[in-house]
């Protein structure tokens, strides 16, 4: 299953044209908006480490979001831009992903990295709408999908929704 | 001169490894008469004010912990809260710190806080990082004291100098990467150190196991 989550509003414009679009031309796609969800932010409290291994403590509906993650073939993020980066309820998802890691460390191509929870080969792009600087963003998810044991997908202009597309089909 | 520091983590001060290097910064800092006031973002009750004085201010040190290899959530959205501020000279720097602890880890971080202030109609000042200090609140008053005291020199650093320069942060935060003999040598002790972790869990209520995989039924491969 391709997964797509959007925390732009639905009613949102270009929201709504590249959700089309994709929907029109890939096959097997589910869409969450996360405007119908509860997602709070990551307080640090450690419990999914070393209390209650791979649980969150809170408890709202993220956990629905985690276990997508791991039925999910590709995760495709739609976001704002805000200051050059992601939009704090885009940051707050990626935040709570500690679950998915333990709090054992070792080395991994020269830097430390936690062990991961499950067996699983996630795979992850982004769309954002808004101004930023696209090589810090393809930076940032690349180091981020590196300390899930994944890959990136890449990061693109919500504008460009033929190079989405192609990203998307080729994946 | 007057420093405005705002901390950034959603954790609570008393279990903030932020706020225990703070504490050493701000001694630091405060040495030859110049004074500090620390705002906190896990106070969203006091947003408001906190915003009031980030207009008013002109000397801020934004401090946080590395989260996802970026700016925390809770620090995200306090920031898209701010309106840019227009024809002043506001300085920015910026503390961050992480659990990882090569100097590395933190660039990715550090390239966005670079860019970050002039978007907020302010300067820059710098970014003075370190890693390794995931550990700081869980050893204790004594052994936790010890791992943040050199923050004390940077804080009189950043008073008298006004800015974070790269050389000396580097400096301060190395090594950039570990050498193959470090890693070896990390490797070697590794089972000890889970082994130590498994006790500690223990002492904390965890019934499980560290490795314990709840959700292993969803995966499709
Ligand atoms: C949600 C979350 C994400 C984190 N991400 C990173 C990371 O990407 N790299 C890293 O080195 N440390 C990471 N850490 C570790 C913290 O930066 C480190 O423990 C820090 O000292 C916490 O400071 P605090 O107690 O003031 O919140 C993360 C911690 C949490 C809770």
């Amino acid at each position: 299953m391709n997964l797509i989550i959007s925390t732009l509003r639905k009613d949102d414009l270009y929201n709504k044209k590249i959700i089309e679009n994709i929907q029109k031309n890939i096959s097997n796609v589910e869409i969450i908006y996360t405007e119908d969800m509860n997602i709070k932010g990551c307080i640090g409290c450690n419990r999914c480490w070393l209390v209650t291994p791979g649980i969150c403590t809170i408890k709202d509906d993220y956990e629905k979001l985690l276990i997508k993650f791991l039925q999910s073939k590709q995760v495709v993020f739609i976001t704002d831009l805000k200051l050059g980066f992601v939009s704090y309820k885009l940051k707050n998802i990626f935040d709570r992903i500690l679950p998915l890691l333990t709090m054992n460390l070792r080395f991994k191509n020269g830097q430390m990295r936690h062990y991961f929870r499950y067996k699983k080969h996630y795979k992850m792009g982004l769309i954002y709408k808004g101004n930023g600087n696209r090589e810090f963003l393809e930076k940032w998810l690349e180091r981020v999908m590196i300390n899930l044991d994944g890959t990136s997908i890449g990061t693109y202009n919500i504008e460009n929704e033929e190079e989405i597309l192609n990203a998307l089909i080729n994946c | 001169m007057h420093l405005l520091i705002v901390s950034c983590t959603p954790r609570a001060k008393e279990k903030s490894n932020t706020d225990k290097i703070l504490d050493e910064l701000r001694k630091g800092y405060e040495y030859n008469g110049n004074t500090t006031e620390t705002l906190y973002l896990y106070k969203r009750n006091e947003w408001e004010s906190i915003r009031e004085k980030f207009y008013e201010n002109d000397n801020i040190l934004f401090a946080l912990p590395l989260y996802v290899e970026c700016i925390p959530g809770i620090m995200a959205e306090f920031l898209e809260t701010l309106k840019p501020k227009q024809n002043c000279n506001t300085k920015i720097g910026f503390l961050l710190q992480s659990g990882f602890a090569e100097a590395s880890q933190l660039r990715c971080c550090e390239s966005y806080l670079e860019t970050l202030p002039s978007l907020l109609g302010c300067e820059y000042n710098g970014t003075l990082l370190k890693g390794n200090m995931f550990a700081v609140s869980f050893l204790g008053s004594k052994m936790g004291k010890q791992m943040v005291e050199p923050f004390y020199n940077m804080g009189k650093y950043y008073a008298q100098n006004n800015y974070f320069n790269k050389e000396v942060v580097n400096d301060f935060a190395k090594p950039e990467y570990f050498s193959k003999k470090e890693i070896f040598l990390s490797n070697v002790v590794s089972p000890l150190n889970k082994l130590f972790m498994k006790v500690f869990a223990k002492k904390l209520g965890c019934k499980g196991s560290l490795n314990d995989k709840p959700y292993q039924n969803y995966i499709k491969r």
